[in-house]
């Protein structure tokens, strides 16, 4: 690993000023868990590191039953798993976390550096969608807020600017009773980046069920299978042939790549599998 | 770059880290003589560098040493009893002959009474699960997991 300086701030104000003065080729580190090994494959080359990981704020995990969750930038994904909360009102979530790399990685690797590093296969880049996650980003002029499907913006690109950090993500709470899952299709349980990923969610709103699907791993940005959430809106309980349909749709939402750990067509091929079984799944859970 | 003192608590003594800031914890541990904290992938993959940090199993190449400031580390020898005895899960490891090469032992260990904190009394899907992030290339796991139950049952008696 090549040298470089390290910042640690003990308050967000101080890694702001940090930030707003550092030069361009500066990394923002809360886990570190990808920065390390990125580094290390000589993917990047900072000059300074600005370690966020004595900020007090940013550990807090936060519940108000009217507004949602925030997790903040460096609560860990295990963390996020144990939490009551998380695992009664966000099931997506605490599934994905506990299918993200291993126990012991999951002590250190956060949800929002998930999120930042924006890497397609992220596991927590799919329930982030169906709970409409928004972003905090905080900045030299004040803070805003981004919903995830606009924060990342391609493979390991998002959209903060030089001097911005993300706070901390914020999912909604959903209007209603709900149920939800996510499916991660790998070689094997522990430490493999999922060759498909699926996250559902299913909401008796006020107008009737709505459902939600999000996909890991096959598509560049986030999506949502919105022509497959539209096909099922308002059915509570979906036959085969409307999960066939639902499946269909989903296949056209995504657009994966053949890599190393599957090819395009069967990672299509998987994402109307696992959408028929992460419905079904998530309608068992209801 | 400069190097600069990072102070821990090493298996309850108080000691003195020089390390630049891209020192990992593992590489830090190493230079000191810790050697039961194996460099495997370094990638934090393989679980061989497996430490308890401030009671929580992290693997070393993934902390910068000076995140360590302040804070407790355990290692593998950290486990032994006052006069030098084995630990439980290390006696259990030997009896059950979970060891071959024994590379991955000391993080595997770790991970052990680490699980058996959380899970006095595991079962087989919760071993598989505290044991996830610490691979094993020679036991095929079945005499790990063997093992794991009779450490559990060692401890419960102990206690």
């Amino acid at each position: 690993m090549l040298a470089f300086e390290l910042e640690r701030p003990v308050s967000f104000k101080e890694a702001l000023e940090i930030l707003s003065r550092s030069g361009p080729n500066t990394a923002v580190k809360a886990g570190g868990t990808d920065l390390l090994v990125w580094m290390k494959k000589n993917l990047v080359h900072p000059e300074l590191i600005v370690d966020l990981s004595l900020i007090e704020e940013l550990k807090k995990i936060s519940f108000d039953p009217s507004g949602g969750l925030v997790i903040g930038a460096l609560a860990t994904v295990n963390e996020v798993a144990e939490h009551p909360q998380a695992g009664k009102f966000y099931p997506a979530l605490v599934d994905a976390a506990l299918s993200h790399s291993d126990f012991v990685m999951r002590n250190k690797a956060t949800v929002v550096g998930n999120l930042c590093s924006a890497v397609p296969s992220g596991d927590m880049i799919a329930p982030c969608c169906v709970y409409d996650g928004v972003m905090h980003v905080a900045g030299p002029t004040g803070e805003r807020k981004v919903p995830i499907m606009d924060f990342i913006t391609g493979p390991r690109k998002n959209i903060l600017q030089k001097g911005e950090i993300a706070k901390a993500v914020e999912l909604p709470v959903l209007k209603g009773h709900s149920a939800g899952c996510y499916l991660k299709l790998g070689r094997r349980n522990a430490l493999d980046l999922a060759q498909v990923g699926v996250a559902c969610v299913i909401t008796d709103t006020p107008g009737g069920r709505e459902y939600r699907l999000s996909f890991g791993a096959v598509t560049p940005r986030p999506v949502r299978a919105k022509v497959a959430e539209d096909l099922m809106r308002g059915v509570a309980s979906p036959d085969e042939s409307l999960l066939e349909k639902a499946a269909e749709a989903a296949m056209g939402c995504v657009d994966p790549i053949t890599d190393v750990r599957a090819s395009r067509e069967y990672r299509v091929s998987m994402v109307g599998e696992l959408t028929k079984k992460a419905l079904r799944k998530s309608l068992e859970r209801f | 770059m400069p190097k600069q003192p990072v102070n821990v608590v090493l298996n309850g003594k108080p000691i003195t880290l020089e390390v630049e800031p891209r020192t990992t914890l593992l590489r830090a541990l190493r230079e000191v003589g810790v050697t039961s904290v194996k460099r495997g992938c370094e990638e934090g993959e393989c679980g061989t560098c497996t430490v308890l940090l401030d009671g929580k199993l992290q693997k070393s190449c993934m902390v910068l040493a000076v995140e360590a400031e302040g804070r407790k580390v355990v290692t593998s020898e950290g486990l032994l009893g006052p006069d030098g005895e084995l630990h439980p899960v290390q006696k259990a490891f030997i009896e059950e002959g979970a060891i071959q090469c024994g590379f991955c032992t000391p993080g595997m260990v770790l991970a052990v009474v680490d699980l058996l904190s959380r899970h006095p009394d595991p079962t087989d899907e919760q071993i598989k699960e505290g044991l996830s992030g610490n691979l094993c290339r020679c036991t095929g796991y079945a005499s790990i997991i063997r093992a794991v139950h009779k450490a559990a049952a060692m401890l419960k008696e102990r206690s």
